[in-house]
């Protein structure tokens, strides 16, 4: 077999004593800035590239490729244990993982969400390995009317996110839809809302609105409800020797959830420009439709956090198939990527594996064994995280206040952009106060320029018409997905519920 | 209060209609739509949605409140927030982090003089070692020391 | 503007600016040198108006390390990243130094595009211009797939049917290249502005486009597949890997308007600071790492001095500035 020789040519590459060095230093490297809110992938890479200079190619592939999927071990530490999002990816696994951390379950918590990444790192590697051809077709086809197609089917989750007190569920979409406006305009190029500020014309950046929402504004509520008064305790009662390890029943619960939402996550990240955000997001709203305790998630359901994990890392895995087939980078993350390549004197595009053998295999060999070192080290790492919920409110408070600020400062090191942080955590703390929903307001900020921009391409490009969207097959096949699981899924979860329910009466 | 975020909400939306309908163009001149398209569409909408849910709240006179003790210590923490934005302005990450935390740390975790100290010192000088040294990321500058 | 970052960079000076640690305080001490410009005592203040690893950023970093590598400046050299609001914070803070011979800074798109657009306090023509040194030109391409062969039977097509061209952004050279080209060869295309060049280069290859400009830098890969065809470059002087694609002005249809990669000093620099960055850049681009820096971003080389490249400048602003008027981009 030609991939089994390749892969272990790239092996033999990848285990060499130093180049093993620069993967253990990228995936602890990756890990931190993956727990700092706001220092995604993204902004570490493009601050640690100028280091690889002068370095063997293929060492510091390996290195940069860990810090890459590395972040997205650490990002979701701080959305468990503090309900600030390390970076956009991870939003969604504050919606389960910080109600469990409540229940005193961080631990369990943590251990889990290692190993769904693991697991989707994983499977997204093998993805990689057997298919990168068949998948480079899928990054091809996707143009502005499967893109609008692919924002719609994300909003469908909106309707999952709006949760009980839908008015208030909307208003909150409708800020987040609002927000997104914000910049330039992408077809005119007239700036909207910008009132003459430079700082604005890129429009409102995700990253300081999540982390002053979900952060700032849950900090705010936990002194609300007093929580900084509780004696010595921190945010809950937690202890070690009991509840580090998972439960049977986690494993049992999840391990549908972990292969779903792999190969989901992996093909969403193969779509360039869609990532690992909206794949965490669907897998979510997903998951959430699909399971039978569907109820409970947002209350800490072990699935709810383990399929956006999962989804986000195998996306990150993903995102290296048109990186790697075609030369386009699918995010800002791998353009840094991207950019390190044409700067070592690489040629990516669609002859690049074949020209380069060592370095692509040695990359996607480094990447199996770069997932197994960071499941070890987060393991190992745990014990140490969960020291902070240890620490009293009143104390850890001001601490979360000065990472929310420096992280996202760090990220573009814009003030406007703190500021904004700050604004967005106070407003933040309302919305959570009266029943708004925080994470519609950030799903619809992702989704609605996405939706606006490829909505308007696609109507220049059809000159008006609406048949554009059935006259291409991947249209046609988003249009057939989005049905099924809007339509089908849920009649055949009701025809299984009320067919057992009559097996029941039947019984008695 | 309940009623004031939701009048703020409100103002919020009408502002953002205004822009929308005074400056944005609904169409363009070659007939694609325009600028103003999806915001004249939102802002409508909030401004429906918005009221629709400020009438549900005055109906709804015997919505909790939280006592005064509640909101006395997240004003403080938010004023205290909203100080250490200022300071972060004025006097960069480093310096502003350390003042920041000892005066939170000493109005929120009274009586322990000594351990605030430390955490206040210790806190900020751990992150300009990982931010500034090892990560080479960007920290608040300050403004005091730069020329105008 | 009087943001001004100080991004302490550790590992970045590290290596090619090793000395420089001084505060920076630049602006300060100047008024005092009055002898031979530059100083060796004066650390020269390079700002780079965008983060590590752009375009922008790469540019100036080669050109410091060729300044070291070839003892060209005698003081110390200390480079910050002053990213934000698209360049109008750095180059803010280049204009706030108006007078100083040791400010310095690169220009890239942004230098005209982000003035037009945002109420910066400064316009390109205000700072003292050393030199352009090179542009970013684009290339027409189309699918691989696609019946088109070369440039004469995409503009006969163009002429008989309605086509759309993909680009990056609208306050672009994307937009405005191929704006112009259009009018002087004869044909009308809708324009369809996309967020970056990997978008629009899936919509291409998707054949949701028709056809689409980009940087050759970022597709020389496709092309070299096949799986792009390039018809047509906007620069003076076709790229190596580009070779056989005529250029704009071969056809009779010259554009003359690309992305200005120069160098600048603050406003009302000392005369005597600018002539000699002016001849010590004469001695840059003859150096093969220049040569070769050229070469690996897929740039035009095209060198012009002084008050000539002011000139271009405030050409390049007031064409930009008219065709985005004319399609109501800006007021």
């Amino acid at each position: 077999m030609d991939i089994f020789s390749d892969l272990v040519m790239g092996l033999t590459i990848a285990i060499s004593p130093i180049n093993i060095l620069y993967l253990l230093i990228g995936a602890v490297v990756g890990m931190i800035v993956g727990v700092i809110p706001g220092f995604g992938p993204s902004a570490g890479l493009a601050i640690l590239l100028p280091v690889t200079f002068g370095m063997d190619p293929i060492g510091a592939i390996m290195m940069l490729a860990a810090i890459y999927y590395g972040a997205m071990y650490g990002g979701t530490i701080t959305s468990i244990l503090l309900n600030t999002p390390g970076e956009s990816a991870t939003v969604a696994s504050t919606f389960d993982g910080f109600p469990l951390a409540k229940q005193g379950r961080a631990g369990p918590a943590l251990v889990m969400q290692a190993v769904a990444s693991f697991v989707g790192g994983t499977v997204g590697v093998i993805l990689i390995t057997i298919l990168a051809p068949m998948f480079a077709q899928v990054s091809r086809s996707f143009g502005p009317p499967e893109y609008f197609l692919l924002a719609l089917m994300g909003m469908l989750t909106l309707i999952v996110m709006i949760g009980a007190q839908w008015k208030l569920g909307v208003i909150s979409a409708l800020i987040g839809f609002a927000l997104g406006t914000v910049g330039v305009d992408l077809e005119t190029g007239q700036s909207r809302y910008t009132f003459g500020s430079a700082e604005l014309i890129g429009g409102i950046y995700f990253i300081p609105i999540a982390i002053g929402l979900f952060g700032l504004g849950e900090l705010f509520y936990a002194f609300y409800s007093g929580l900084h008064k509780t004696g010595s305790g921190g945010i809950v009662e937690y202890d070690k020797e009991e509840r580090f390890w998972p439960t049977a029943q986690d494993w049992l619960s999840t391990r549908i959830t972990m292969l779903r939402c792999s190969v989901l996550g992996f093909v969403v990240g193969v779509i360039p420009g869609a990532g690992a955000t909206i794949a965490s997001l669907m897998a979510y709203s997903t998951e959430r439709s699909l399971s039978k305790n569907g109820d409970n998630f947002g209350k800490g359901e072990m699935a709810g956090l383990v399929a956006p994990e999962t989804a986000n890392n195998a996306a990150s895995s993903g995102a290296m198939i048109p990186l790697l087939t075609l030369g386009i980078p699918g995010s800002a993350s791998t353009a840094v990527l991207l950019a390190a390549f044409l700067l070592w004197g690489l040629r990516p595009g669609p002859l690049f594996m074949e020209q380069n053998p060592e370095f692509a295999w040695g990359l996607i060999a480094s990447m199996y064994l770069g997932n197994m070192a960071l499941l070890a080290i987060s393991i190992f790492a745990i014990p140490l995280f969960v020291q902070i919920i240890k620490v009293p409110y009143r104390v850890l408070g001001p601490c979360v206040v000065v990472v929310c600020a420096l992280g996202t400062f760090s990220v573009h090191a814009s003030f406007v952009e703190t500021f904004l942080m700050f604004g967005a955590g106070i407003v933040g703390f309302f919305m959570r106060l009266y029943g708004f929903s925080a994470a519609a307001l950030v799903l619809a900020l992702v989704l609605g320029p996405l939706a606006e921009e490829a909505l308007r391409q696609t109507m220049t490009i059809s000159r008006g018409s609406f048949a554009i969207f059935v006259e291409r097959p991947p249209s046609l096949w988003i249009i057939a997905i989005t049905i099924a699981l809007v339509v089908l899924l849920p009649l055949l979860n009701r025809f299984g519920n009320s067919s057992s329910g009559k097996a029941e009466k039947a019984g008695q | 209060m309940r009623i004031a975020f939701f009048v703020a909400l409100l103002a919020a939306s009408i502002f953002y209609s205004y822009i929308a309908f005074a400056d944005l163009n609904f169409m363009t001149r070659s007939g694609r739509l325009g600028p103003g398209f999806f915001p004249r569409i939102l802002g409508a909408t909030a401004i429906v949605m918005t009221i629709w849910a400020l009438l549900d709240e005055m109906r709804n006179e015997d919505a909790p409140h939280g006592a005064a003790q509640q909101w006395r210590d997240v004003a403080l923490l938010m004023a205290l927030a909203l100080g250490y934005a200022v300071l972060l302005r004025l006097f960069g990450g480093l310096v502003a982090t350390v003042i920041f935390l000892a005066v939170a740390l000493s109005l929120l975790n009274r009586g322990k003089p000594l351990k605030n100290a430390l955490i206040s010192v210790l806190v900020p000088a751990f992150v300009y070692l990982l931010f500034d040294r090892i990560l080479n990321a960007n920290m608040p500058p300050a403004l005091i020391d730069l020329p105008i | 503007m009087d943001m001004t970052f100080n991004l302490n960079s550790g590992w970045l000076r590290a290596g090619a600016l090793a000395t420089a640690f001084a505060a920076p305080l630049a602006l300060a001490a100047p008024a005092v040198a009055q002898e031979v410009y530059p100083s060796g005592d004066e650390t020269l203040d390079w700002t780079i108006a965008f983060g590590p690893g752009g375009g922008n950023d790469i540019m100036a970093r080669s050109i410091i390390e060729i300044l070291n590598k070839y003892d060209l400046y005698p003081g110390d050299i200390q480079a910050e990243n002053r990213a934000g609001g698209s360049g109008a914070v750095g180059w803010g803070y280049l204009y706030g130094q108006s007078g100083n011979p040791y400010g310095i800074s690169t220009t890239s798109g942004s230098f005209v595009t982000t003035p037009l657009q945002a109420d910066t306090p400064w316009e390109p023509e205000d700072f003292t211009p050393v030199a352009l040194l090179a542009t970013d030109d684009l290339v027409l391409v189309v699918n691989g797939d696609s019946e088109i062969q070369n440039i004469e039977q995409f503009i006969e097509n163009a002429k008989a049917n309605p086509i759309n061209i993909g680009g990056t952004g609208t306050v672009n050279v994307d937009f405005i290249v191929p704006t112009l080209f259009a009018e002087k060869a004869g044909f009308e295309f809708d324009y369809v502005s996309f967020n970056s060049m990997s978008e629009q280069t899936t919509a291409l290859l998707s054949n949701a486009l028709d056809a689409m400009v980009g940087n050759p830098g970022e597709i020389l890969g496709l092309i070299e597949s096949g799986d792009l065809r390039p018809l047509v470059f906007s620069g003076q002087n076709v790229p190596e890997a580009l070779e056989g694609v005529p250029t704009m002005g071969d056809l009779g249809y010259d554009i003359g308007v690309s992305m200005p990669r120069g160098l600048i000093l603050p406003p009302d620099a000392p005369e005597e600071a600018q002539s000699w960055w002016i001849e010590t850049m004469k001695q840059v681009v003859e150096t093969p790492e220049w040569a070769e820096y050229i070469r690996s971003n897929t740039l035009t080389p095209t060198v012009i001095y002084g008050d000539e490249f002011g000139t271009f400048l405030s050409n390049t602003k007031n064409g930009f500035g008219q065709v985005l008027r004319s399609v109501g981009a800006i007021q």
